[in-house]
């Protein structure tokens, strides 16, 4: 699957149909929401990249334990791949949070139990990448990230329930918003099938880069290889 | 009660959403790229150093 340029070009060309569709549904599906107004279309990729962000190091923890198991170095490439991506949808899912935060709080940020732990877990896998610059033998570096990535998973769980365990003012889709949350809106079909239809969008997304991500590596690889040969001849 | 007139912030989330992943994909195509040339030169200087 990672090494065939036949599956990364379908699957590039999926990802690209799926998006197109997915930000028509956001734009000319989904209806406007009265008490925010046009903002709230913000909220269908927000959750989305959000959701990524988590499953992305859902996916690492995985590949941190397959890694451990077997030793196997693919896993290794996908366990940091997917922190890289990850990091990437969990900034967006903060900015883009950030951005409905204005109108519907009243400010851009605020140190809220979701946002601090959100905060924290991106931190977390900011010092994943840290850890894996300051490693130069690869097994080693490969045995320390998967340990990391295993242990620094705790933050995924507690991000995801700190709205449901602490009062907080940020809404939960999935259940119903406690007594603090501010910017809550009745969701009609429409806009349930929009979500919907974004996570899954992004999902798809995030396994296209994952794919193609692992393929770069793979040809850093290659280029290391070669050199370490070359210096050793 | 009206409907808050918030399409600037709608822009400027969309402008997020699609302009962090670009600049991601662009640092992408930059290391491919570096990769690639990295790599050619490697393959001429081995075969140079066989012959």
């Amino acid at each position: 699957m990672f090494k065939s340029d036949r599956v990364a070009q379908i699957l590039n060309l999926v990802t690209a149909g799926l998006l197109l569709v997915a930000t028509a549904m956001v734009f000319f599906y989904a209806p406007t929401e009265v008490t925010m107004g046009a903002v709230q279309r913000v909220f269908y990729f927000h959750v989305a990249a959000a959701w990524v962000g988590l499953a992305a190091f859902m996916v690492t923890f995985v590949a941190g334990l397959v890694y451990l198991r077997t030793g196997k170095h693919l896993w290794d490439q996908i366990g940091h791949a997917s922190v890289e991506i990850g990091l990437v949808f969990t900034v967006m899912g903060a900015a883009s949070g950030s951005i409905w935060a204005r109108p519907a709080w009243n400010t851009w940020w605020t140190w809220d139990p979701r946002l601090t732990t959100y905060t924290i877990m991106a931190l977390i896998y900011v010092a994943y990448l840290m850890l894996r610059q300051g490693l130069d033998d690869p097994d080693r570096r490969a045995r320390f990230a998967a340990i990391y990535g295993i242990v620094g998973f705790i933050s995924v769980p507690i991000t995801f329930f700190s709205i449901r365990i602490w009062r907080t003012i940020h809404p939960v889709v999935v259940g119903g918003s406690g007594d603090a949350a501010q910017g809550t809106f009745h969701m009609t079909s429409p806009m349930l099938q929009t979500m919907l239809f974004s996570v899954f969008t992004f999902s798809v997304v995030y396994v296209c880069l994952l794919v193609n991500r692992v393929r770069l590596e793979d040809l850093a690889e290659r280029v290391e290889q070669l050199k370490v040969r070359m210096l050793s001849a | 009660m009206d409907t808050p007139d918030t399409f600037n912030y709608l822009l400027l989330g969309y402008a997020v959403l699609f302009g962090l992943p670009f600049l991601y994909l662009l640092s992408w195509w930059f290391r491919r790229r570096n990769l690639q040339r990295d790599l050619e030169l490697l393959q001429t200087l081995n075969d140079e150093q066989k012959k």
